[in-house]
């Protein structure tokens, strides 16, 4: 743990206590970061960035505040604790507010995590810059003569962060990520201008993919837009690309979180231990994962982060329920959001499921819509290729899916081999059938 | 429109949920006084000399021009949950942003600390974009004056909370009391009071001070079992007192009344049909439709829809477009953006005419025009990009009624959120919170989760009929967020026909 940060930490507990709270909890983030994009040949922005913040949650005369500031002068600091501690005697008293019970810190996990990278420091500014030209160039070449416009950008920073809390909680973390994204815009008909784009994160150098990868992969997104239509109304199977499930799988997740529970705002609160989703669908969180991006050893409130088995095989297992909530609720506590989310992959990739159905839409993006976390209700524009006889013949715009989370799960046939890995949901590509898309 | 998360502590929602963040009351951030003058000075020593010497430092290199741009803006949520304002979170942000442009090249640097060395290192990360060996002389700045749209008789951090509470308290109470059907009521009272001072090589120096909150009730509702959920709220860049008793009556009217008229919708068949909207926060209609595309960084480039089609006509002949910055007190007023350019007012269509582009200083001099004054950030942290204010429609000549009775078969829109445009291609798309069914030109069987989907330039042309009953949207959550920046805007529409958009039902 960084010392200067955890001696800031206590100090801030110290003060707020002299201040008059009962129990306060402290965490400090310190992030580096440099951002490199490149566009016709030459550096469009260079950005380089240090901050840090200090955010303290204060619990007095059994009320609650939380407060964050980027001003860690301690005599600026002294000041903010001192009109916290005042703040939050002014609000109304809340019974359920407490630090968690000691007993939930216990048993954190001792395994390197593997979330930095021994190399970030001899990252050079000259690699920063050949990297982005690199996947600037890769794109402009697969684009060819299509190209309107390309921009590719190298993003890398590290963080470190502390979080501290009164009643003995002691933690810290450090990372590293190296990011790269190329994006292209192509001549379409007339004035249509589709823009497509690829992307990459790691904490390590050495797991990104290529620039030149990146830059190829963006040029092919984007060409596999020209062209879109709308087609007519149906009821399809629908495939959706491993990156875009997120999307549909965090409308079913908002129903899992203990304030939407106890809200009254959850369509799955009385659902726990039912069939709410085919056999197909299994649901993780590994906040252990090595190497992971959402990886930790303990969550926000402290407590010791632990594998769960969220859903399993369609069964609705457990619930997103953070320290305060359980309280409301009457609960144990499992946490108060996902680390790592993965599904487990099919065996199956992509080109051979499209083969078997024959028909239907690959969906590669969506746009607008909602999800509806009282009702289940979810509409949503897609867009993404139409394929017939296993082969994407079309690209369509323009188009909805729409239905309820409560159905649509169980529409889940087959999930393929090709988990995301840049992501901290580490989704394969899905495959529902009898979608109804709308169109024309 | 996007809901835009900045970081985990300043998380909202239409619906007013806020997580993470500071509640100030009254005290020790409270004792400037209103005016924005030499505020900077005045706390923080930040002398003329040393935004010289900074400036000096940010083009060292060579170099078009650079900018300063200091912020402190104190932030706080009060939230109501299960009855009682027991919950406040809250932010105090302060740095400044030092840029320097050469051409359409950006260089980019940061301090949260207001001491020379620190913004001198920022000021020489900036100056690696240009690689002259000869520096650019920075000119002499003067103060500018402004206009005064958002004036604040009394700074957000002067109210104490025993002014706040009850307020936020009365939303709870009397959204109970307006139906026995409601089980729970969620209540957030956001307020921003954000202090800039911007500094240019060019010559301007300006100072302002930008309120911004709202005030949101959101409430479920359960009736034979089934559940549903709606919200509303209020805002812009208010005084306090705009937060009235009859102002939280209509609040929580509003919400209630949102919320029950949902056990009676229906889901519309899917497929394309004529579309009414409402007037006011159906904005956003436009603001997806064509307003994204007219940031000029996207036509300097060439990848907006709308790159070649300045001049040419657009929409029908009473169509009339603009983005204004000198609305009072709506969320996008700005008396100056964020690069100094006093705020204004831009006609985006004029008769059907695609007439102007929405320009930073860097894309003005791309097209050697004068900056529209719309170079916004979301914070010191980030670098300017054109982008929109309040952006409607100018009212047309029919009645609402004579607007809906025009229509055989299609649906009415009242509320909208979730916006979201493809820029090269002008596809966008939208959900509908609250909407009707007409039906042989009438308003029939309320609806809910649809999301509508068109085309920018199509859509524009589509336009058939404008009532005249323009209205500015009056809530202030409103966010749009373009680049990973979220910056608040503002919307406004006369009732108005789109021949043909595309609803997503569940029919087939």
């Amino acid at each position: 743990m960084n010392k200067e940060l955890f001696d800031l930490a206590s100090w801030a507990i110290e003060n707020a206590k002299k201040a008059g709270a009962a129990a306060s909890r402290v965490a400090i983030d310190r992030e580096r970061s440099v951002e490199i994009s490149y566009r016709e040949h030459k550096p469009e922005n260079i950005k380089e960035a240090a901050k840090r913040s200090l955010s303290i949650e204060i619990f007095a005369d059994g009320r609650f505040s939380g407060q964050t500031t980027s001003d860690l002068r301690k005599k600026a600091l002294e000041e903010f604790i001192a009109n916290a501690v005042r703040t939050t005697r002014l609000l109304a008293e809340d019974p359920y507010r407490s630090l968690p019970d000691p007993h939930y810190y216990q048993g954190r996990s001792t395994a390197d995590l593997q979330l930095t990278d021994p190399a970030y420091s001899g990252y050079t500014p000259e690699e920063r810059h050949k990297t982005a030209r690199a996947m600037e160039e890769a794109c402009l070449e697969a684009g060819g003569d299509k190209v309107i416009s390309v921009t590719a950008q190298a993003q890398d920073g590290e963080n470190e962060s502390v979080l501290l809390a009164s009643n003995g909680f002691e933690g810290g973390q450090s990372s590293t990520f190296y990011a790269g994204v190329a994006s292209m815009t192509a001549q379409d008909e007339g004035e249509r201008r589709p823009n497509g784009y690829h992307y990459a994160v790691a904490i390590r150098r050495s797991e990104m993919p290529g620039p030149e990868e990146i830059g190829r992969i963006a040029a092919r997104n984007t060409l596999d837009l020209l062209g879109a239509a709308k087609i007519k109304t149906e009821t399809l199977p629908v495939i959706i690309r491993n990156q875009d499930v997120s999307r549909v799988l965090s409308g079913l997740l908002a129903a899992m979180y203990g304030a939407n529970i106890q809200q009254k705002r959850s369509f799955l609160a009385d659902k726990r231990g039912q069939k709410i989703a085919s056999e197909v669908l299994t649901v993780i969180d590994d906040p252990l994962l090595p190497g992971g991006l959402g990886s930790r050893t303990f969550d926000n409130d402290g407590m010791a982060a632990r594998r769960r088995i969220m859903i399993d095989k369609g069964v609705l297992n457990e619930f997103f329920v953070d320290w305060y909530y359980s309280r409301k609720l009457g609960w144990e506590p499992t946490t108060g959001g996902p680390a790592n989310l993965l599904i487990p992959p099919g065996s199956r990739s992509v080109a051979e499921i499209m083969q078997e159905l024959g028909r239907g839409i690959y969906i590669t993006g969506f746009i607008g819509g909602n999800s509806n976390s009282t009702t289940g209700d979810s509409s949503i524009g897609i867009l993404g290729k139409l394929f017939e006889n296993g082969v994407p013949v079309q690209s369509v715009a323009e188009m909805n899916i729409a239905g309820n989370h409560l159905e649509f799960w169980h529409k889940l046939i087959e999930a393929a081999n090709d988990p995301w890995p840049y992501s901290s949901w580490r989704t394969p590509s899905l495959v529902f059938k009898e979608v109804v898309v709308s169109g024309v | 429109m996007q809901a835009v998360s900045r970081r985990s502590f300043l998380k909202t929602s239409a619906l007013g949920l806020a997580s993470g963040a500071l509640i100030l009351d009254g005290g020790w951030l409270s004792h400037a006084n209103g005016a924005a003058m030499d505020y900077f000075a005045a706390e923080f020593g930040i002398s003329d000399g040393l935004c010289e010497k900074v400036l000096a430092k940010a083009l060292a290199r060579g170099g078009d021009f650079a900018d300063l741009f200091f912020e402190h803006t104190i932030s706080n949520y009060l939230i109501l949950e299960d009855g009682k304002v027991n919950r406040a979170y809250g932010e105090v942000a302060l740095g400044v942003g030092i840029r320097t442009v050469k051409g359409d090249q950006v260089g980019y640097g940061y301090t949260q600390e207001l001491e020379e060395k620190s913004m001198l290192a920022a000021a020489a990360t900036a100056a690696t974009i240009a690689d002259g060996t000869t520096a650019t002389p920075p000119v002499k700045f003067s103060r500018i004056s402004l206009a005064d749209r958002y004036p604040l008789k009394k700074l957000y951090s002067a109210v104490p909370l025993s002014d706040k509470l009850p307020l936020v308290q009365s939303a709870n109470d009397k959204c109970f009391a307006l139906s026995g059907e409601i089980i729970k009521v969620n209540a957030t009272l956001n307020d921003q009071q954000k202090r800039i001072l911007i500094v240019t090589s060019d010559g301007v120096k300006a100072e302002d001070l930008q309120p911004n909150s709202f005030l949101a009730a959101s409430v479920t509702a359960e009736r034979n079992g089934r559940r549903e959920r709606a919200g509303y709220n209020f805002g812009g860049r208010r005084e306090f007192s705009f937060y009235s008793p009859a102002l939280v009556d209509e609040l929580c009217k509003e919400a209630v009344g949102r919320v029950l008229v949902l056990f009676d919708a229906v889901k519309p068949p899917a497929g394309e049909m004529p579309v009414v909207f409402g007037p006011g926060v159906t904005g956003i209609l436009l603001h997806e439709a064509i307003g994204h595309g007219m940031e000029a960084d996207f036509n300097r480039k060439k990848i907006s829809t709308f790159a070649t089609m300045i001049g040419k006509k657009v929409a029908e002949p009473f169509v009339n477009i603009v983005d204004d910055a000198t609305n009072e007190r709506l969320p996008g007023s700005l008396n100056v953006d964020d690069e100094g350019t006093p705020g204004q007012k831009t006609l985006l269509v004029e008769n059907g005419i695609l007439t102007s582009y929405l320009h930073d200083k860097i894309s003005a001099r791309h097209y050697r025009v004068n900056s529209t004054g719309s170079g916004r950030r979301q914070s010191y942290e980030h670098f300017v990009q054109p982008r929109m204010r309040n952006t409607y429609m100018l009212a047309g000549p029919a009645s609402p009624e004579e607007v809906i009775g025009s229509v055989q078969k299609g649906i009415y829109i009242k509320d909208v959120s979730n916006g979201q445009v493809k820029i090269g291609e002008g596809d966008f798309a939208f959900y509908v919170s609250q909407g009707q069914m007409i039906e042989d030109g009438k308003l029939t069987a309320p609806i809910k989760d649809v999301n509508i989907m068109g085309n920018g330039p199509k859509m524009l042309a589509n336009i058939t009929m404008l009532a005249n009953d323009l209205q500015m949207n009056r809530g202030g959550a409103g966010m749009c967020g373009k680049g990973g920046q979220g910056v608040p805007v503002g919307f406004g529409q006369p009732t108005c026909r789109v021949q043909s958009l595309t609803v997503g039902g569940t029919q087939a």
